[in-house]
C-alpha cells in the first residue's frame, strides 16, 4: 500500500479503546451530555489542537472543533460563564493533551509526549503522516473531529 | 495544610482545585505555579506541605522539578497529576521519589485516596 523501500507498519490504537477513553475524559471534565458518533463531516473546524508522541511509537493526535464548541467546552471545563480567548486556547490544548497522553499509554513505550499546540483553522498534517483513527463526533449538534496519525519514526536508534 | 499545584494549564489547575473540594479537601491553602521552574522557586518561598505537579510542562517538567527538589535537600511530599498513567511513567515517578501518580481524567475519590496515602490528612 505504501510504495516505499522500507514499508512502515502503521500501528493504531483500537478505535473502541480511543472512543471509550475520549468518553471518559469528556464525562469527567467537560459535560455529562454524551458525544454522538456521526458519519465523517466537513464542518466548521475553526479551532484545532495537536500533540505529538515520539519514540517506540510516533504519531500525532489532533482535535478540531468549531468556535462555538471551543467556547462551550472552555466554559464547561472552567465551570465559569466569563472566559477569555486565552482560556479557550488553554482548555482545547489541555483536552488534546489528556487524550494524547492516554493514546501514548495505549501504544508501545518508551515515548515522549510534546506540549500541546493550539491554532486557528484546521490542522496541516505532514506528508509522512498516515491517518490511522478518525472519530467524527457531535456534541450539542456541534462537530468535533479527533484524528490519530501515525508518523514514520525517523529518530529510531540503531537496533 | 498548604498545597502547591504546578500545571501550565490554568484550566487544569482550576479543575484540580475543584476536585480537591469535591473530595472533601477544600479547606487547604492553595499555591499555584505555572511550570516546574516557577514551582521550584514558590516551594522555596512558601514551604508547602504537599506538591501536586503535572509532568509535561514548559521551562521545567515535573520529573526534573522533583529531581531538583531532592538534589537541593527538599523532602516535600510530591505527587504527579498527569495525562500519562502508564506503568513506565508510574515506575519513573516512584523511582524519582513521588508518593503517587494520579492519571487524568481523575475522580475526587482518586484525590482522596492519594492524599490519605501520604498520611498528611
Amino acid at each position: 500500500m505504501h510504495p516505499t523501500t522500507h514499508p512502515a507498519i502503521h500501528v493504531a490504537p483500537g478505535a473502541g479503546d480511543v472512543m471509550a477513553m475520549v468518553n471518559e475524559v469528556w464525562s469527567t471534565f467537560v459535560d455529562a451530555a454524551p458525544l454522538f458518533p456521526t458519519s465523517p463531516i466537513e464542518a466548521d473546524r475553526s479551532r484545532s489542537a495537536q500533540v505529538r508522541v515520539t519514540g517506540a511509537w510516533s504519531g500525532m493526535v489532533t482535535l478540531e472543533v468549531s468556535e462555538v464548541a471551543a467556547r462551550a467546552v472552555t466554559r464547561h471545563m472552567l465551570a465559569m460563564s466569563e472566559i477569555t480567548p486565552e482560556d479557550v486556547t488553554d482548555a482545547i490544548g489541555e483536552l488534546v493533551n489528556m487524550i494524547g497522553g492516554n493514546v501514548k499509554s495505549l501504544m508501545p513505550e518508551p515515548s515522549i509526549l510534546s506540549l500541546p499546540m493550539v491554532a486557528a483553522g484546521h490542522i496541516a498534517v505532514p506528508s509522512e503522516a498516515t491517518e490511522v483513527t478518525r472519530l467524527d463526533l457531535l456534541w450539542h449538534d456541534e462537530p468535533l473531529i479527533l484524528r490519530i496519525h501515525s508518523l514514520e519514526n525517523d529518530t529510531r536508534s540503531t537496533p | 495544610m498548604k498545597i502547591l499545584i504546578a500545571d501550565d494549564s490554568r484550566v487544569m489547575r482550576q479543575i484540580v482545585i475543584r476536585t480537591l473540594r469535591q473530595a472533601g479537601h477544600g479547606g487547604h491553602e492553595i499555591v499555584e505555579a505555572e511550570n516546574g521552574a516557577d514551582a521550584f522557586s514558590k516551594i522555596a518561598e512558601t514551604s508547602p506541605d504537599l506538591v501536586l505537579s503535572d509532568w509535561n510542562m514548559p521551562e521545567m517538567n515535573g520529573i526534573d522539578l522533583l529531581a531538583q527538589l531532592r538534589a537541593s535537600g527538599s523532602p516535600v511530599p510530591f505527587g504527579f497529576v498527569t495525562s500519562e498513567g502508564s506503568a513506565e511513567m508510574r515506575q519513573r515517578a516512584e523511582s524519582g521519589g513521588a508518593l503517587f501518580l494520579i492519571a487524568k481524567p481523575f475522580t475526587p475519590e482518586a484525590f482522596d485516596e492519594a492524599l490519605r496515602s501520604t498520611g498528611l490528612v
